[in-house]
Order: C-alpha cells, then structure tokens, then sequence
C-alpha cells in the first residue's frame, strides 16, 4: 500500500490555509475557549511552543493565535481563543465538526533547549498563560532536564483563571511551585491577591538568578513592571524572554504591520530575549 | 519568647535583616512574637494603630469591609513582608483591616515604645522609616497596577 505523501508548509505558498477540523471545544472562561484541531489532509504543521498561527474563518478573516497545548497526535493543534473581535468571536463560537482554516507555524519559539540544565521562571498575566501553557507542558514532560521550575499566572478575577483542571493538578506536584494572583477576588477566593510581579519576591529564595531562565507574556505593562522586578533580583537581561503581541498579518515580514523597532515581530519574534529589546524599550508601545 | 529568640527572626526577615546587630536588639525589646488563625483579625479599621507586624509566614489580607457584601480584600501580603503604617502618623487609627488567611505568625511591634524608640534613636528611626517608605511604595504601585485591570477585555480587533 502507498501512504499518502504528508504536506509540509515549506512545501507549500505560506498564504494559503490548510483546512481543520475542530475535534473538541472546551470552554475556559466567559469569554475563551479552547480548540484542539485536527488536518482535514495529510499535514503537519509543527509548531513549537511560544509560536503561532494563523487561524481563518471563511468569510470573515484571520487571526494569529499561539499555540496553547502540545499535539496528542501528530499534526494536531491546540489553541486557546478569546472572543473579542469578529473573527474571534466566530473562533469561539465553533462547535467539534465546524472546519477552520490554518497556516504557519510562524515566528520564534520559548529557548526551551537554552533553559536546559536551568532554573525555569514562567511567568503569565491573563491571556498570556495561554502562550506559556505549551511551554510548560512541554518541561514537565522532559522534567529531568530542567532544574527549578516555577511557575507564575496572574488573573483578573478567579473565574479569568485559565486551565483550572491543570492547574488544580499542577498545584499537586513536588517538582513544580505554582503561584496564583488575582487583582479582583471574590468572595470565595483563599488565595493571593495583588500582582504578579510581587510573586517573584516569594520565591526569590527558589532559583538563582544568573542561571535563571525566564518567559514572560501578558500585557506589556505587566511585563514591564515585571522586567524591572526580575532585574532587581539580578535576572540578566539576556536570560529574560518576552512574547510580544502585535498585529501579524502576512505573518512572514512582508507586510510590516508587526514592526517594532528593527523587528518583524511575526519573524524575528513573537519571543525575543528582553536584551534585543531594551534598546527599543522607550518606544511608549514598546 | 526571649529578646534573643526575637533577635534571630529579626536577622533573618527582609524587613530588618540588613540593620544592625545592636538596633535589631534594640526593636528586639519592644517585639513580640504571635500567632494567628485562619479568619483572626491583626488590625481592624478604626481601631487605635498601637502595633507594627513583620509578617514571618502565613498570608495576610488588607481588606474593608463593606456592608451588605463583608470583606472586600485588596491586597495579600505573605511572609517576609510587613504590616501597619497608621501607628507612625496622627491620628493613629487603622484605616484598613488585615486578616489572616492561613496560620500566620507575625512579630509584633508596641507603636508607643517603637515611636519613642525612634525618635531617641534618630539613625534607626531614619532607618526604618526608608524601609516603611519602600513599602507604602510598593504597594501603591501594586495598587496603581490593579487599578489599570490590565486583564480587562481588550479593544477590538
């Protein structure tokens, strides 16, 4: 029997999406869910954790959204979508059957190879432990060959938490300190309440900061504020990876919309060592 | 607890750690070591200031209470950080409550005979009131950030 030959992008024009099936639909919170999706044809699209794709509703457009978990099967993706303009809220509203398009994988992945033999920091506000979850999942399934691992997720409230079922498992482990922060508790919530920068702080004691590696992704002033704290504690610039959120739309650094500094963000990012970009780090959008 | 046992916390938490051996003495004499359970109140709005805490473990919320809800936490603060500015400044009442949210142990600070130590000791006093500085700081800042809900929905794409 002859298999069928398995398309690569390289292969391929990077405009034209390949077709997906969405396999399953778990909600996270209100307003985000998460797809796993599968390819209609024989392909395999490898994305590294910390890289995106680019995601397509016929008729409606395209969005660039990272990947959140690692493939169960080969080809298999896992995406993690917040609805908050039309083309993601037509993302989120998909039901296990409904096709989607997709290209990429695009752009630059976590330095989980460089984190090798390293303390791991993995630091998350809101949507940005979406990026990092891939990340993590991969560490804890090569565990042994990362010193400390610690991880850090700030929420607006406790129902924004993102992965509660991981979480609830992740709290459970030995070889993992997991700290959790929300800026707006409710009346049932025991944990802690503030922001995520001042969870560094409590485990400064945990990992060494020149043989530290650690990633970041939230919002741009939470990863400011949460530079200047790593910083503080001798973090070196270059060992500080940040994830970079921009409007990617070709996705290859043809079109320019992602443009920081010297940047293509869709190439040259979206993860970047923050010693590449302190340069640029006075630009107000930095 | 003896002075000498209360010296060994105040050596090691980030509060006073880098004081002196003499002056963390000093605070040594005016401390008290205590503890407290889950839903304890280590300060109640309203009340008379008469106390500073370091907190050594546990995790304390800086909350107020509003009526028709209860507790409405702002803020958590854990080990190795501290509690209760009021006592420095008139008219010395709490304009907060903090609660234990798990076992807490704090060492505990008498504000009239902290207040009359400082003010004898004007290099310790200078001291201490950089270290409460840096913190009123910091949480104002911790503050100002919640303030942004930077985690709120996003514009529109």
């Amino acid at each position: 029997m002859v298999k069928a030959a398995i398309t690569t992008p390289a292969a391929t024009n990077p405009f034209i999406p390949f077709p997906f099936v969405v396999m399953s639909r778990r909600r996270e919170t209100r307003d985000t869910v998460t797809l796993r999706l599968r390819p209609l044809r024989n392909v395999r699209l490898l994305a590294q954790p910390g890289q995106f794709m680019m995601l397509s509703v016929i008729g409606v457009g395209e969005v660039p959204i990272s990947v959140s978990g690692l493939p169960r099967r080969p080809g298999e993706l896992e995406h993690t979508i917040r609805a908050v303009g039309s083309v993601t809220r037509h993302l989120v509203a998909l039901r296990p059957g409904d096709y989607i398009g997709v290209r990429g994988p695009f752009g630059t992945s976590w330095p989980l190879q460089l984190a090798h033999g390293q303390d791991v920091l993995l630091i998350a506000g809101g949507l940005g432990f979406a990026p990092l979850r891939s990340a993590l999942l991969s560490i804890l399934r090569e565990r042994w060959r990362y010193r400390q691992v610690i991880a850090l997720y700030g929420a607006r409230s406790p129902t924004d938490l993102l992965y509660r079922r991981d979480l609830s498992r992740w709290q459970q482990r030995p070889d993992l300190i997991l700290r959790m922060t929300v800026d707006h508790p409710d009346q049932y919530w025991r944990g802690q309440v503030g922001v995520v920068p001042n969870l560094i702080r409590q485990v400064a004691a945990f990992f060494e900061p020149a043989n530290t590696i650690a990633m970041i992704c939230g919002p741009e002033i939470m990863m400011r504020f949460t530079i200047r704290e790593l910083q503080k504690h001798g973090v070196p610039d270059e060992h500080i990876f940040l994830s970079l959120e921009r409007n990617m739309q070709c996705a290859i650094g043809l079109c320019g919309h992602c443009q920081l500094g010297p940047f293509f963000l869709c190439k040259d990012g979206p993860v970047l060592p923050y010693s590449r970009l302190a340069p640029f780090s006075e630009i107000r959008e930095f | 607890m003896s002075d000498r046992e209360l010296e060994e916390f105040l050596a090691v938490h980030p509060f006073t750690a880098d004081l002196d051996e003499n002056q963390r003495a000093l605070l040594a004499k005016q401390a008290r070591l205590a503890h407290y359970q889950p839903d304890e109140y280590l300060i109640q709005e309203g009340r008379p200031a008469n106390a500073f805490y370091l907190i050594v473990q546990g995790l304390v919320s800086i909350e107020l209470f509003v009526p028709g809800h209860g507790p409405r936490p702002l803020q958590t603060v854990e080990g190795g950080s501290a509690v209760g500015w009021s006592w420095m400044l008139a008219p010395s009442r709490w304009e907060f409550d903090a609660r234990a949210l798990e076992r807490t142990t704090a060492v505990v600070f008498d504000a009239e005979r902290l207040r009359a130590l400082l003010l004898e000791d004007c290099c310790l006093g200078l001291r201490l009131v950089q270290r409460l500085l840096f913190l009123v700081t910091e949480r104002l800042r911790a503050a100002r950030l919640q303030l942004l809900d930077l985690y709120g929905p996003p514009r529109e794409r």
